[in-house]
C-alpha cells in the first residue's frame, strides 16, 4: 500500500461517504464515514441496534441510504441495485437456496454472471476445496450441518470474486467449539485471497481475534475506530471501554493542576487535553493490570478496600473489592497454584501504574 | 389430579374422538359407495344393494350425451386454473410484500368471492353480460369469466401460504450473487413457491369441476359444464346411468389430486424440500 512514487492516492477499496439512513422519525445510522483499504479486514462492532446490519444492508445495496454516498473501488454506488454491485455477502442464517444442490448454490453467482459450464465446474470445485468441502457438491443444505451450511455461504459469496466481502454474524449460530474454529479459518481464507472484507458482529472476542481495524458503533454512529489493540488499549470512550473487554470505571475530577481526584485522594495520571478541569471523568482501569496488595504501594494509584467476593475462574481468580467511596473494583489475579488467596473480608489495596489508567469523559 | 384432568387421561375422549371419526366417514364415504354400487345395476331402476350386476348403464354414461359435457368441464376447469393462477400470483405476491393503501380492500375482493355464494355471483354475471350486450359470450366465455373469479381466492391463498414460508433473505442473497429481480423470481422464488402454485391450480380447477351454482346460470345449450348437464338430467328422475356419470365425476378430481400428491407433495408448502 505504500507509494514509492509518491503517484496520486490510490482509492480506498471501499468508502462510506457521511452515510445515513433513516426510517421515518427512527435514524438508524447517523452519519457514517469509513475507509476500508484493498485487503483489509475491518469489522463493525456493537450492541444489537447500534446500525451496523444496516450500515452493512447499505453497502449491499439492499436498500438505498436515506443520504451520503458509498465508493466501491472508487466508484460511486449507492444509486445501483445490489445486483449490479461487485459484492459477496454471507448472511447470519446463510441464505443458502433449500431447492438448489451445494454445487448448484456455489455456481448461482457464476450462472448470473453468464459464465461457460466448464469454468463454472472448475471455480466452483476450486471455491468448495477452499472452504473444505470438497465432494458435498451434489449434497442439498438441509442435510448439512451448521458449520458445513456456513461454509457453502462463504464459498458462494467468495466464487464471484467480489470487490468487497460483507459477512453479517456470520459465526452466531454456531456453537462455541465450531464458532472459535470457524474464525481462524474465515480469517485465514481471508488472508490467503487478500479480501478485502467487511465483518458485522456483536461479539469483541471474535471482533478482537479477526480485524484488522475495529469500528466500534453505537446509535448509528462509529464511535472509535483503530487496531484491536489500540482499541482495546486505548478506548477513547466509555462505551467502547465498557464494550470492548472489562474495565473498572472509578468516578474522578480533574483538578486544576490536571491531576485526578478519585474520593479523597488526588493522583497524578495523563487527562486529554479535551477534557476540562473541574470536569468529572472515569478513571478506567482494565481488571487484569490492577493489583492487590496488603501494604500501601510506592506509586501509581492506589486506594484502599475490602474485599467482597472472590470468584474462582480457573484460569484466573477474580476478586471484587468495595471502595470507601460505594464503588466496587475488581481485580484478575493469574491463577500461578499458589495458595495465597485473597480472604474475604480483609483490607487491602487496590492500585495500579500511572500508565494503566485512562482517563474518560464522564 | 382434578376431575377434568382424570377424565382427559382416561380413554373417554379417544372413544368419542373414534366414533365421531367414524360417523364422519360413514357419511362422507357412505353415498360415494352407495352411488358407485347403483351404477352396476342390471335392471331399469336405481336399488341398492343393486340387483343383478351388468355395465350397460356405465357403457350409455361413456357415449357423447355425456363424454361432452365431461369433456367440457375439463377444458373450463383447466382454463379457469391457468387464468386463476396467473392473477393470482401477481396478487399474491403484491398483497404479501407491500403494505399500501387499499390493500385491505383489495383482499377482501379477493377473498371476497370465498364467502359469497357463488349463486349470487352467476346471477350477477349473467346480468352484466346482458348490459354489456355481451348476451352471446353468455356460454364458455362467462362460465370462464365467473369460474376464475370464484376459484382465484384458492389460488391466491396457497401462492400466499407458500410466500410466507419462503426462508429468510432468499432474494437479498440472489441479488448480491447478481441476479436481477427478474432471475430472482424465475430461479428463486417461483422454484421455492412451486408447490404452492399448483396446488392454488389443483384448488381451482376442483372448485371449478364441481361448481353448478355459478354454472346454471351461465350456461347454454351446447356448452354445458357436466355438473349442470346432472342436475338437468336429474329432473327426469335418477337412472343408474347417472349413477356412473357421478362416479366418473367423482374420480377424475381425486385421480388428480392423487397424481399431484404424488408429484409434488400438495399438503406441504413448508421450505422447497420435503422433509
Amino acid at each position: 500500500m505504500g507509494r514509492p512514487f509518491g503517484g496520486p492516492v490510490p482509492d480506498p477499496a471501499l468508502r462510506l461517504s457521511r452515510i445515513e439512513k433513516r426510517y421515518g422519525g427512527t435514524v438508524a445510522v447517523a452519519g457514517i464515514d469509513l475507509d476500508v483499504a484493498d485487503g483489509e479486514f475491518v469489522t463493525l462492532l456493537g450492541p444489537s441496534g447500534c446500525g451496523k446490519t444496516t450500515t452493512l444492508g447499505l453497502i449491499a445495496g439492499f436498500f438505498p441510504p436515506t443520504s451520503g454516498e458509498i465508493y466501491l473501488k472508487g466508484k460511486p454506488v449507492a444509486d445501483l441495485p445490489s445486483f449490479r454491485r461487485d459484492i459477496g455477502v454471507v448472511f447470519q442464517d446463510y441464505a443458502l437456496f433449500p431447492h438448489m444442490t451445494v454445487a448448484q448454490n456455489v455456481a448461482f453467482g457464476l450462472r448470473m454472471r453468464k459464465v461457460g459450464a466448464s469454468e463454472t465446474a472448475t471455480r466452483v470445485n476450486q471455491a468448495l476445496d477452499l472452504v473444505k468441502l470438497g465432494g458435498f457438491g451434489d449434497r442439498r443444505p438441509l442435510q448439512m450441518s451448521g458449520g458445513q451450511r456456513q461454509r457453502v455461504a462463504l464459498a458462494r459469496a467468495l466464487v464471484i470474486n467480489p470487490a468487497v466481502l460483507l459477512l453479517d454474524e456470520p459465526l452466531s449460530n454456531l456453537d462455541l467449539k465450531l464458532r472459535e474454529e470457524m474464525r481462524v479459518e474465515i480469517v485465514s481464507i481471508q488472508r490467503r485471497l487478500g479480501i478485502t472484507t467487511v465483518f458485522v458482529t456483536h461479539d469483541q472476542g471474535e471482533a478482537l481475534v479477526m480485524s484488522d481495524r475495529i469500528a466500534v458503533m453505537n446509535h448509528g454512529r462509529i464511535e472509535q475506530i483503530g487496531d484491536p489493540a489500540s482499541i482495546y488499549e486505548a478506548p477513547a470512550t466509555r462505551f467502547v471501554a465498557e464494550f470492548i473487554g472489562r474495565m473498572n470505571l472509578l468516578s474522578g475530577t480533574v483538578m486544576p493542576d490536571r491531576a485526578v481526584r478519585i474520593g479523597d485522594t488526588t493522583f497524578a495520571m495523563e487527562v486529554p487535553a479535551d477534557i476540562a478541569s473541574g470536569a468529572a471523568v472515569h478513571v478506567a482501569i482494565r481488571p487484569e493490570r490492577a493489583r492487590l496488595t496488603d501494604e500501601h504501594p510506592a506509586d501509581g494509584i492506589a486506594l484502599p478496600g475490602i474485599v467482597r467476593q472472590v470468584f474462582y475462574l480457573g484460569a484466573t481468580r477474580e476478586v471484587h473489592v468495595d471502595l470507601p467511596n460505594g464503588e466496587r473494583g475488581f481485580v484478575q489475579l493469574h491463577n500461578e497454584g499458589s495458595d495465597a488467596v485473597v480472604a474475604t473480608g480483609s483490607a487491602v489495596w487496590l492500585s495500579s501504574s500511572a500508565a494503566n489508567c485512562r482517563v474518560l469523559p464522564a | 389430579m382434578s376431575s377434568f384432568a382424570r377424565w382427559r387421561a382416561s380413554r373417554a375422549p379417544w372413544a368419542g374422538l373414534r366414533f365421531v371419526v367414524i360417523l364422519v366417514y360413514i357419511f362422507s364415504l357412505g353415498p360415494i359407495l352407495i352411488t358407485a354400487a347403483v351404477s352396476f345395476n342390471s335392471g331399469n331402476r336405481s336399488f341398492f344393494p343393486p340387483r343383478g350386476l351388468s355395465f350397460r348403464w356405465w357403457e350409455r354414461a361413456f357415449t357423447a350425451e355425456w363424454l361432452g359435457p365431461l369433456w367440457f368441464s375439463i377444458k373450463l376447469g383447466s382454463l379457469t386454473a391457468l387464468i386463476a393462477t396467473l392473477l393470482a400470483l401477481p396478487m399474491a405476491f403484491a398483497l404479501h410484500r407491500y403494505r399500501f393503501r387499499g390493500r385491505d380492500a383489495l383482499v377482501a375482493m379477493t377473498l371476497g368471492p370465498l364467502m359469497l355464494p357463488s349463486l349470487v355471483t352467476g346471477v350477477g354475471l349473467l346480468q352484466l353480460f346482458e348490459l354489456l350486450g355481451l348476451r352471446e359470450y353468455v356460454g364458455f366465455t362467462a362460465l370462464l369469466v365467473g369460474h376464475a373469479v370464484i376459484c382465484m381466492p384458492f389460488a391466491v391463498r396457497t401462492v400466499a401460504i407458500s410466500l410466507s414460508t419462503l426462508p429468510p433473505n432468499m432474494e437479498l442473497a440472489a441479488a448480491s450473487l447478481g441476479a436481477t429481480r427478474w432471475a430472482t423470481l424465475r430461479y428463486i422464488v417461483l422454484p421455492l413457491v412451486k408447490t404452492g402454485v399448483i396446488a392454488g391450480a389443483v384448488f381451482a380447477f376442483i372448485h371449478s369441476f364441481t361448481d353448478v351454482n355459478l354454472s346454471i346460470f351461465l350456461a347454454r345449450p351446447g356448452e354445458i359444464p357436466i355438473t349442470v348437464k346432472i342436475l338437468g338430467f336429474l329432473e327426469f328422475g335418477f337412472a343408474p346411468t347417472l349413477a356412473a356419470v357421478a362416479v366418473i365425476t367423482l374420480l377424475l378430481p381425486l385421480v388428480l389430486v392423487a397424481i399431484v400428491e404424488r408429484v409434488s407433495g400438495l399438503g406441504d408448502f413448508i421450505y422447497g424440500d420435503r422433509r
